[in-house]
C-alpha cells in the first residue's frame, strides 16, 4: 500500500479553520450575548449558548465520524474483498475507495493506492490464511484511467501480500509441533515483514517512477511466488496437535 | 465586537497563508521530475523580489533546495534506466535540457563590483548542465543511429559527429567563465576547476575520436591567463589527456 501522508498545507489548515469558525459562528454570537447580558445579571443567554454548543458539537462529531468512516471504507459503493485467485480480474474499476483528505502523492495528483491484508482463521488442527484485496478501501484518482503501469504497480502490492501469506504457510508446514500460539507468532512476524517489504517496494521503485526497479521487483516477486507455489491453497494443516 | 473578531480571524488566516512559501519546494520528494522543475524554476525566477535572497548553499534553511535543484540523480534516474525506451528517454532529456537552459540565469547575478553573488550555486547549475548534456547528446545520437537505414553511411556519421562537435562547443562556454575568474570567490574558483576535472575529462574519455583542437587551443590560452593554481592544474591535466588521446589515434 502506498504511503499516504496526511500532512496538510498551511493554506488547507487556514481553510479548515475558516470553515470551523464559520460553523461555530452562531455559538460565537451566543457567547458575545452571554458576555453582554451577564453584566446586566441576565443568565438566560448562557443556557441558550450551552444548547447551541452541544448541538453544534454533536452535528460536527457525526459529520467527522461519517467522513472518516467513508474515507476508510467506501460503504456508499461497497464491494467485498477479493481473494488472490481473482487477481487477473482486478482493474481500476475495482478501486472504489474515497479519498477525502489527500489530493496528491508527492505532488502527483494522478495517484492510486491499494489496501491488502493478511486474514487468518485458526482451527484446532489447521489454519486458513488468505491475502485479501479491499476494493472499497483502495483508491485511484480516476477509475477510467488507462495507466497500465500504475495498475500493475498497485496489483504487485497484492502479489507481495500473497507472497508473504505463502511464506507464512511454508514456515507453519516446517513446524514439528504446531499450536495456535506458535502459528500466531509466525503470522504476526510475517505481517510485519510484509509491511516492511511493501514500503521498500514503494521506496525503491518510487511508486513505479523508476521502471528498471519496478521490473526488478516484478521478476523477484514472480519468481518467489513460483517458489512457494505449493502453498497456494489457503488451508494449511498442522503437523501435530498439542 | 463581531467586526473585530472577523478582522482578527482574517488577519490570522492571511499570516498563515503567507507562511506557505517554503512548502512550494517539494523537498521530501526523492526525485524532482519535469513538472517539478517547471514549477520550481518559475518560482525561483519570478517568485522573489530583486533584493530578496534566493535559496543558496550558505543558508541552512534553503540549502536543500539548491542541492535538490542541481541533483543529477533527477535526470539520471530516467535517462540511465535500461527498461525505458530510447525515444522516451530522448524526449525527456530534451525537456530537461530546456529546463536547464531556463535555470542557467537564476544564479548569475552580480554585485556592484561585478562579483557573482551566488557563484557556487551558479557553478552547481553549470555542472548539472554539463552532466545532462553528456547524456542528452548520447541519447540523441543513439536515436539517430537506431532509426537510420544505414548507421555507417557518411550522412549519418557526419550527423553524429556534428552533434558531438555541438556538445564540445557547449562545454567551451563553461571555460569562458575562466575569463571572468575575478568574479568568483576562492571556493568558486576551486569548484570551477573541479568542473573541468570531472566533466571535461569525462567528455574526452567518452569521445576519444572527436576533434578537441578548439578545446585544447582554448585551454592553452586560458592557462596563460588564469591566476588560479587550481584552474591551471585542471587545464594542464585536460591538455595532457587530449594529447595522449591524439597520440593513441596516430599510433592506431
Amino acid at each position: 500500500m502506498d504511503l499516504i501522508f496526511y500532512l496538510l498545507s498551511v493554506n488547507e489548515i487556514a481553510v479548515i479553520v475558516l470553515i470551523v469558525v464559520l460553523y461555530f459562528s452562531p455559538v460565537i454570537y451566543q457567547l458575545i450575548l452571554v458576555v453582554k447580558e451577564s453584566k446586566r445579571g441576565n443568565k438566560l443567554p448562557l443556557k441558550k449558548l450551552l444548547k447551541f454548543l452541544w448541538l453544534s458539537i454533536t452535528i460536527l462529531v457525526v459529520i467527522v465520524i461519517f467522513g472518516i468512516t467513508l474515507n476508510h471504507t467506501n460503504y456508499l459503493s461497497y464491494q467485498s474483498p477479493m481473494t488472490f485467485d481473482q487477481y487477473e480480474e482486478i482493474t481500476f474499476d475495482d478501486f472504489k475507495g474515497l479519498e477525502l483528505f489527500k489530493k496528491s502523492l508527492f505532488g502527483n495528483e494522478r495517484f492510486a493506492y491499494v489496501v491488502t491484508t493478511i486474514e487468518t482463521e485458526l482451527g484446532e488442527n489447521h489454519a486458513e490464511i488468505r491475502a485479501l484485496f479491499h476494493p472499497s478501501r483502495s483508491f485511484v484518482y480516476n477509475s477510467k484511467t488507462d495507466s497500465k503501469e500504475l495498475l500493475k504497480h498497485e496489483k504487485y502490492h497484492f502479489k507481495i501480500t500473497e507472497l508473504f501469506v505463502r511464506k507464512a504457510k511454508s514456515e507453519i508446514s516446517q513446524l514439528n509441533i504446531s499450536n495456535k500460539k506458535s502459528v500466531s507468532s509466525i503470522i504476526d512476524r510475517v505481517r510485519q515483514q510484509e509491511r516492511s517489504y511493501q514500503s521498500e517496494y514503494d521506496k525503491d521503485t518510487y511508486h513505479s517512477y523508476i521502471l528498471s526497479k519496478q521490473k526488478e521487483y516484478e521478476r523477484e516477486i514472480d519468481s518467489l511466488l513460483s517458489l512457494f507455489s505449493d502453498f497456494k491453497e489457503p488451508r494449511i494443516k498442522f503437523n501435530d496437535d498439542k | 465586537m463581531i467586526n473585530r473578531l472577523l478582522i482578527l480571524l482574517f488577519t490570522g488566516l492571511s499570516i498563515l497563508g503567507c507562511g506557505s512559501e517554503e512548502n512550494e519546494f517539494p523537498i521530501d520528494k526523492p526525485y524532482w521530475d519535469l513538472n517539478d522543475y517547471d514549477n520550481i524554476i518559475r518560482k525561483l525566477k519570478y517568485g522573489y523580489k530583486d533584493d530578496e535572497k534566493i535559496p543558496s548553499f550558505d543558508d541552512p534553511d534553503t540549502r536543500i533546495v539548491v542541492e535538490k535543484l542541481t541533483d543529477q540523480k533527477n535526470f539520471r534516474v530516467i535517462l540511465e534506466d535500461r527498461e525505458l525506451g530510447l525515444k522516451h528517454k530522448s524526449e525527456v532529456s530534451r525537456r530537461f535540457f530546456d529546463d536547464w537552459k531556463n535555470m542557467s540565469d537564476i544564479y548569475n547575478l552580480r554585485d556592484r563590483q561585478d562579483k557573482y553573488v551566488y557563484d557556487e550555486e551558479m557553478l552547481a547549475v553549470w555542472h548539472f548542465g554539463l552532466g545532462l548534456q553528456a547524456l542528452y547528446f548520447k541519447l540523441n545520437n543513439d536515436e539517430i543511429l537506431e532509426s537510420a537505414d544505414d548507421p555507417n553511411s557518411t550522412k549519418i556519421t557526419n550527423l553524429v559527429e556534428s552533434n558531438v562537435s555541438t556538445m564540445i562547443s557547449n562545454y567551451l562556454a563553461y571555460l569562458d567563465e575562466i575569463n571572468d575568474e575575478d568574479a568568483f570567490t576562492k571556493e568558486g574558483k576551486s569548484k570551477l576547476a573541479e568542473g573541468i576535472d570531472r566533466y571535461f575529462i569525462s567528455l574526452v574519455e567518452k569521445n576519444p575520436n572527436a576533434n578537441f583542437s578548439n578545446l585544447k587551443k582554448k585551454s592553452e590560452l586560458l592557462i596563460k591567463k588564469s591566476e588560479s593554481e587550481n584552474i591551471k592544474s585542471s587545464l594542464k591535466n585536460l591538455i595532457d589527456l587530449i594529447d595522449s588521446k591524439n597520440s593513441d589515434i596516430k599510433k592506431s
